[in-house]
Parts: C-alpha cells; structure tokens; sequence
C-alpha cells in the first residue's frame, strides 16, 4: 500500500462510501447475524403457549396503538429491574410474539409481567382514562377502544398466517376462534392480552418460575 | 454459539482490529508527496484552503495506542472474542445474582429484625415504614392512590381510616395482601325499579343521611330478609365476608344517592389482586405495616 492508494480512496467518493460502509458495518455482522441465523433454535417451553385467539387480537391492539413507543415488555438482568418487575425476560418467552415487544422506550413502566398486577377493572377504568386511577399519569385515553368490535373472520386469517411461520395452532383452534372473539371489544382483547403478560403466556397464574420474582434472584 | 458463528466473530473482529491497527502503525511513516512549500497541493477555494503536512501530533499517537491496549485487553477478560468466555469469567446473570446477594446480605440483619416484632409493631418502626412506604407506592397506589384514600370510582377503599372491610388487624392487612380480596355484591334489579330506589332511602338513614322516612320505612323488611343477611341486620357489615359497614358514613363506591341506587340495581365487584406472586413473606409484613400505620397515625411516637 503507498499513500496513491489512499488518495485515491480519498478523491473518489463513492469508493470512499463504500469502503466506509463495509468498516462500519463489521460490527453489526458479528453482533447481529449469529443471533439472527439461530433465532429458530430458540425454542418454546412447554408452559409457553401460542396466544388464543382474544390474547391475539389484543395483541394486535397494542402493536396498532403504538403502545411500544412508551413500553418496553424487557426486563434487563439487572437488581433494580429484576426487584421491581420481576424475573428478567428470556427469549423463549417472546417465541410466539411477532414481532417481539421487547423495546427499550420507557415513558411508562415496562409491561412484560404487568398481567395479574391489577384488576380488569382497574385496567379497563385506565385505558377509558388514566388519570381516573392514576392523576399524575401522562398516558392518553384510549377509550375508543371500548366501541370497537373484533373481527372473527379477520383473527383466523391471523392464526392461519402465524400457523405457516410456525405457531403450533390447530384446525379445531382456528375453528374456535370466532367464537372467542364473539360480541368482545378491543377494550377487553387488550385487557385479556395485557393480563396475560409475564406470566408464561398463560391466562391463570402457574407457581413457575415465579418465587424468583419476589427475591430478584435469576 | 456454534463454532462456525465463532470463527464468523473472530474473523470479523481481526479483520476490523486488523485494518485499523495497520492503519495505525503505517500512517505516521507514509511517504505522502510534499510541494515544498509544506502542503500536498490539494487546493480548495482557489487556493486560499490548503492541505498541511505535519506529522500526527505525540498525544493523538499515544491515545490511539491506549484504545488498541484496552480493546485487546477488554477481548482478553470480557466475552467479545467469538466464544471466548474471558479470563473473568464475566456474565450478565452472573453479575446479577452476585448484586442480589449482596443487597441480601445488607437486607437481612434489617429483615432478621423485622421478624422478631408483629405488624402492628413494625408499624412504629422507622426503617420498616421507609420501606413498606416505597413497596406501597410501587405496587399498592395504584388503586389505592399514593396517599391511601382510595378509589371510590373503582371501589378501593381508603386505608387511612378505621373502617376496615376485611378487618384492620395486622393479620388480617397480610392476609388480604398475599391472597387479594374479592368481594361480590349481587344485582337486585330483580326487586324492581320501587324497591331499589326505596332500599336506596332506607341505606341513606342507616348513617344517618337526609332521606325520604316513607320510602325507607317501606324498605326496611325487605332489608332485614335480603340484605341483612351480608350486611347484617343492623347494618353494620360482615368483615367475614367484606360486607361494608353501610352505618359509618364512609362508602366503597360513592354515598350519593345515585350512587347507591347504581350499587343496589347492578351489584359491585370488588377485586384486589394476590400479591404473593410478587413479593415475600417480608414484604408484604413491611406493607402491611405500612397500611396500618396509614391509619394509626403517631403510632411510633410512643415507641
């Protein structure tokens, strides 16, 4: 290499462009493409379930709400974390979220084991209009929520797209989502799905795992 | 990590260490064509820009070398160096558990402590306070509210008097704490329009309240064969149950009349969640502690 070499990088900008990239790029490769190529060997434990269907269009709520921008559903490993929300997220538990809502935005708390935390009611009084439970909240009303119906016919296209990326539903499953949905709202889809959060993706609180969350300890 | 992603990180953390460092040791010795008169002759702006020649200055050379030194050094003890663990050994989770043992290990004289008094004790307990004060905020004020009077639009009962649904007791705090409270208060539309709005009349002078004496008068049987059976004949409550105390002039879900119309006509749900999920045994005797205090104000004045 001589120093014609490098003006000659130097005078040519798309070269220079490039050649940037690629250095720029080296860490990016190393951090992201082994964990990206061996996302599929993460796989679900047997208490993690693939959502039911009024868990799933809840879901789909908070993802179109944007309710990511202000939470994150990450508990870092972290004491001050573990000791306030929990047992520190795995990925085993975000097999059946796509995409994840792990996120690192916290204009609110994080939410990844908010279920059970408060009543239905408590949540429902909240979402209608957050200061009514909580007065120095900043969080906006999303009360129109309560007046939207659930498509059935819309939540078995989604179980049927998430049964070809993999989520181990069944016919009969599919079969029972309308009926599941049947008459429910927004409101109580996302008041199902945020109940359910955190504890293993299960409607009813499991013992599992869980005698860590009081101690913080992994 | 397989071997191959290893070999992958490996080979892209030598090829990027690598370029840069050849950069570093080539660049001070590069024979770059001087003009004489001290610049390259690249010109901008008609001359008047030109680019210098001058070797790298000492510090720049020496603070460079130092970033090599620590990257090489972090690679050598940190993970970073495809599957190599590093020569600490160093872990998230490992740092994780180590911090939690020792906030444990300052925790437990505290905690070791705090067992040896009841509830109602802890309550005239500064340090135990402190703490139940911050659990209480964090896990307890959202319905409650943060300074304990409740919420009468979600039915969370203000903790701050003496009129205690499921009993004020330190006990009877930690039971309702670790296993929740559910209370349930069936409808009785079934009665009718009449009935509900008279019953209504008759609750209002239970504590007293301005209230229509024929309606109530009219009521009162049907009072003392329904709704006595929780809230007694007198109407003083069940804590057995959760069944309020409609005498004391202190309401779950609102003293209006409207609201006590709303109450009877469509019943009322109470739910307070378990707690035992997400906090221990000490915890929760440290809240509790707290919630009682909350309405034992100057309890610790005489400790």
């Amino acid at each position: 290499m001589a120093y014609r070499h490098f003006e000659f990088i130097e005078k040519h900008a798309w070269t220079l462009g490039i050649l940037t990239a690629v250095m720029v790029s080296l860490g990016g490769l190393a951090e992201i493409t082994p964990l990206f190529m061996e996302a599929h060997a993460v796989k679900a434990p047997a208490n993690v379930k693939p959502y039911d269907p009024l868990r799933l269009a809840g879901r789909d709520v908070y993802v179109a709400e944007g309710c990511y921008l202000c939470h994150s559903q990450m508990i870092r490993a972290l004491r001050f974390e573990t000791q306030r929300y929990g047992h520190y997220s795995t990925a085993e538990e975000s097999v059946y979220d796509r995409p994840f809502q792990w996120g690192s935005k916290r204009t609110g708390p994080d939410l990844a084991r908010v279920g059970g935390k408060y009543s239905d009611q408590w949540q429902r009084m909240h979402l209608m209009d957050p200061r009514s439970v909580v007065p120095q909240s900043n969080m906006p009303s999303y009360h129109w929520l309560a007046d939207e119906k659930i498509d059935p016919k819309d939540i078995q296209a989604r179980m049927r797209v998430l049964r070809e990326l993999g989520d181990p539903y069944t016919d009969a499953d599919i079969a029972a989502a309308p009926a599941a949905v049947k008459g429910k709202t927004k409101m109580d889809a996302l008041i199902a799905y945020l109940q359910g959060l955190g504890i293993k993706n299960e409607p009813q609180p499991p013992d599992d795992g869980h005698e860590a969350a009081a101690t913080g300890a992994p | 990590m397989t071997t191959g992603w290893s070999i992958w990180v490996m080979f892209l953390v030598v090829l990027n260490m690598g370029i840069t460092f050849f950069l570093f040791l080539w660049a001070p010795h590069a024979k770059v064509p001087s003009r004489g008169d001290g610049t390259t002759g690249h010109a901008w702006a008609g001359g008047a820009i030109r680019e210098g020649l001058r070797p790298l200055p000492r510090w720049w050379i020496v603070l460079s070398g130092a970033m090599f030194l620590g990257a090489f050094g972090y690679l050598w003890l940190y993970p970073g160096f495809g599957a190599h663990k590093g020569k600490l050994g160093w872990t998230a989770h490992g740092q994780l558990a180590r911090e939690v043992a020792a906030n444990d290990a300052r925790l437990d004289p505290l905690l070791d402590r705090f067992r040896m008094y009841s509830v109602e004790q802890l309550a005239g307990d500064g340090e135990a306070l402190q703490m139940g004060k911050r659990l209480f905020e964090d896990n307890c004020a959202a319905c409650h509210g943060r300074a304990a009077h409740g919420n009468q639009a979600l039915g969370a009962p203000d903790l701050t008097d003496h009129d205690w649904l499921y009993g004020g007791t330190g006990k009877d705090i930690v039971t309702s704490i670790t296993h929740g409270r559910g209370g349930v208060m069936p409808s009785w539309s079934a009665l009718g329009d009449t009935t509900v709005k008279d019953l209504a009349q008759y609750v209002l002078s239970l504590s007293g309240r301005p209230h229509d004496d024929l309606m109530a008068a009219v009521a009162e049987p049907i009072f003392k064969s329904t709704c006595a059976a929780c809230h007694g004949a007198d109407g003083k409550g069940n804590q057995g149950i959760g069944a309020p105390n409609l005498t004391d002039g202190i309401w779950l879900h609102g003293g209006s009349l409207e609201a006590i119309e709303t109450t009877i006509r469509g019943g009322r749900q109470g739910h307070m969640p378990n707690w035992d999920r997400r906090l221990d045994a000490d915890d929760i005797r440290v809240t509790a502690a707290y919630v009682y205090s909350l309405s034992h104000p100057g309890h610790g004045d005489a400790d």
